[in-house]
């Protein structure tokens, strides 16, 4: 069985132990000053194993298979390529049945670690691909406005015809030509109905 | 009517011209499931609790549960369009509604939009529709009358400009009537009504509003309707749309009266609403906080102090038992909020005993303070005395033989039954109801046989305004039972029961 959907799917209960066991790895990563490097093969667990090969996947969360079982395929596979820390985590996890949270526990780790370090996550949105000089002058602008690292993300978008929306966490910063020209169109209809609701007899043609 | 095209064409124009572009800053979530008028949201971590929320449809929400990973949103309108991963922004404002003269007249949806056909809601001023009730200070306690029109509630249970009288029993036992005939009769005396009908059948309310205005009433009446076809959301801040709108008066120095047709259907959608968002169910599954639901609503009911202005806003809920059974939850919570009931009873209404209300067990609680002096004089212990009488009527009926004086005060209380009952939708004026009250308690039906009274007092009434008009008047003007009062009253009734011949047969007393 192999589900592929293009929305990502949300379960809140996962999120939730995600920082939960983000949290923990993070807490044993930063003690041996290893944090970076765990990070980076999360991340490379998860795009270049998990995304791949999703009978592995399977295998790591089904409840089917015993936890012994999977702790000994985790050491196979990953005894010589992983950090300790990342193979400790994930043998604890895997006792602890919660293998199914890993992408969950992925993410929660970069906004922690993002946020330990002081960083913001901003994503970035334009109607075309911009250049990088653009962009190093885009993040340059907002690390001053923010007086935070910045870690842009960007994304094009067609339908915002023009302009760009930033992202900065709940908040959104829409300056996009689609926007405008929505909000011109339904300010500019409010005022003129009201426009003829106060002076009606203007706007009618005298017989 | 033809619009010049030309003309709205240079005034859009000119708005485009004078448009300034703004940075566009919003709070967004995403919504994560979404139906039977809830959505639960993502993100959206400044909202704050009851802030309005706009989802891409157009749709509005009100951000009801605050969780720890999401936050629930109740939505006001059509959820039908709205999709998973749709985009949600917060509004940083509360729910508001339009209020002014503009809505008097008019069939509103509790968001304020027209339901009638009779174009946009005109004016300027909204207020939020959900308002902190006048504290303390800034109250005065009910003293001046709002009349009902209805004999047995005028005399026995009379109401006060700024209480709440809570108008309770089965279905099909008369309680829209009795709110209808109280809208009724605030013709002419300045109160401005508004009927919330929550939960009802469609069909229902065409009907009320077809009496409404057959009657003259919509002038100053407003309908705020949240069918029973409109999601759960919408029937459960009807009733505070409506308050809102009737606190514009009563914070403007007049007098408002507001029907809420009914709070079980109110409790009962926030009920839905409740277990929707998996809060906790309590009692009947109803969550913990139905009381203060209906608490905070019926307190925002007021007689403003005289530095207020003086308005007052005057409550009738309408509570409906199952069987009779007044013990259940609702009931008892909004009886212990109110002040006082109307307690309306199937047996007596299918007796023929209209409005069936229960003089044993309805009260007032402060209206007695705000009847007038005549009525006060006439009806003092007409309850109790009726409430005893019914007792007396069961013992009678097990054929034991009477002796004279309890004789008497059976056929006194028969008389008096008889002369509580009222047509629909046929308010009588104070007056009147003290005339012909006055002939009842005093003795002087006594001798009319008991299906002729009804008859007796509309030839009694039409008597005093047609020969003995300076009777009534000198009453009017004293508004009081002087001793004067009472002996042309008298010696008037005497002369009319001297010359009084029944219409048709009479038979004999009982």
């Amino acid at each position: 069985m192999s589900v592929s959907t293009d929305k990502p799917s949300f379960d809140s209960a996962r999120e939730h132990l995600g920082k939960i066991y983000a949290k923990g790895l993070l807490g044993a990563a930063e003690g041996q000053q290893v944090t970076e490097r765990v990070l980076a093969e999360l991340d490379s667990l998860v795009d270049d194993v998990l995304d791949k090969l999703s009978d592995f996947e399977q295998l790591l969360s089904s409840p089917r298979i015993s936890v012994e079982e999977k702790q000994r395929v985790l050491e196979a596979a990953f005894a010589t390529r992983m950090s300790p820390v990342l193979l400790k985590f994930l043998k604890v996890t895997a006792r602890h049945g919660r293998m199914d949270c890993l992408r969950q526990v992925r993410s929660a780790a970069h906004t922690l670690f993002n946020e330990m370090r002081g960083r913001v996550e901003i994503s970035v949105e334009t109607a075309e691909a911009i250049n990088s000089l653009l962009m190093s002058q885009i993040q340059q602008r907002l690390t001053t406005a923010l007086g935070r690292q910045v870690e842009l993300h960007c994304r094009v978008n067609p339908q915002l015809l023009g302009g760009l929306v930033i992202r900065v966490g709940d908040t959104v910063y829409d300056g996009s030509l689609e926007n405008q020209l929505a909000r011109m169109r339904s300010e500019t209809l409010d005022r003129a109905a009201q426009l003829i609701r106060d002076s009606l007899q203007r706007f009618l043609v005298t017989q | 009517m033809r619009f010049n095209a030309d003309e709205i064409a240079s005034v859009i124009q000119k708005e485009i011209e004078q448009y300034e572009s703004q940075l566009d800053v919003r709070e967004v979530g995403t919504v994560l499931d979404v139906g039977d008028g809830i959505a639960h949201v993502y993100g959206l971590s400044n909202v704050m609790s009851g802030e309005m929320v706009a989802f891409p449809n157009g749709v509005n929400g009100l951000a009801f549960n605050l969780e720890e990973s999401s936050v629930g949103i109740i939505i006001l309108g059509n959820y039908l369009d709205i999709n998973e991963g749709d985009e949600v922004r917060s509004l940083g404002q509360l729910l508001s509604v339009p209020v002014g003269e503009a809505v008097i007249g008019r069939v509103l949806d509790p968001l304020g939009n027209p339901l009638d056909g009779k174009g946009p809601v005109i004016t300027n001023e909204r207020r939020p529709v959900e308002f902190l009730a006048p504290g303390v200070a800034g109250r005065q306690p009910v003293s001046e009358p709002l009349q009902t029109g209805i004999k047995a509630i005028d005399a026995m249970t009379p109401i006060g400009r700024g209480q709440r009288e809570l108008i309770i029993g089965d279905r099909k036992t008369g309680k829209t009537a009795i709110a209808l005939d109280a809208i009724l009769n605030q013709k002419n005396s300045g109160v401005k009504c508004f009927y919330v009908a929550i939960g009802q059948k469609d069909s229902s309310v065409a009907g009320v509003i077809k009496i409404l205005e057959d009657h003259g009433a919509m002038d100053y009446t407003t309908v705020i309707v949240s069918g029973a076809a409109s999601p759960a959301p919408m029937q459960y801040i009807a009733p505070y749309a409506g308050t809102s709108m009737a606190e514009y008066f009563m914070f403007n120095g007049q007098h408002a009266l507001i029907i809420y047709d009914d709070l079980s259907k109110q409790a009962v959608a926030y009920r839905q609403l409740s277990l929707l968002m998996r809060r906790p169910p309590g009692r009947e599954a109803y969550p913990g906080d139905v009381f203060y639901c209906h608490s905070r609503l019926l307190e925002r009911s007021a007689k403003l102090s005289k530095e207020l202005g003086g308005g007052s806003l005057t409550s009738l809920p309408i509570i409906e038992t199952l069987e009779g059974e007044v013990s259940a939850y609702i009931p008892t919570n909004v009886i212990s909020i109110t002040d006082g009931q109307i307690y309306l009873q199937p047996d007596l209404f299918f007796a023929g005993i209209r409005p069936a209300m229960n003089p044993g067990i309805s009260v007032s609680r402060v209206g007695g303070a705000a009847q007038v002096k005549a009525m006060k004089k006439v009806a003092g212990g007409l309850r109790l005395d009726l409430a005893s009488f019914r007792e007396l009527e069961a013992f009678a009926q097990m054929g034991t033989e009477l002796d004279p004086a309890t004789q008497s005060r059976l056929d006194r209380g028969y008389r008096m039954v008889e002369l509580l009952k009222q047509p629909q939708y046929q308010p009588m004026p104070v007056l009147d109801q003290v005339l012909s009250i006055y002939a009842g308690t005093r003795g002087f039906l006594d001798s009319v046989p008991i299906n002729q009274v009804a008859a007796w007092e509309k030839a009694f009434l039409a008597y005093m305004h047609d020969r003995r008009q300076d009777v009534v008047d000198e009453l009017a003007q004293a508004n009081d039972l002087t001793d004067g009062v009472v002996a042309k009253l008298n010696a008037a009734i005497n002369d009319f029961k001297a010359g009084y011949k029944p219409t048709t047969g009479a038979t004999a007393a009982r």
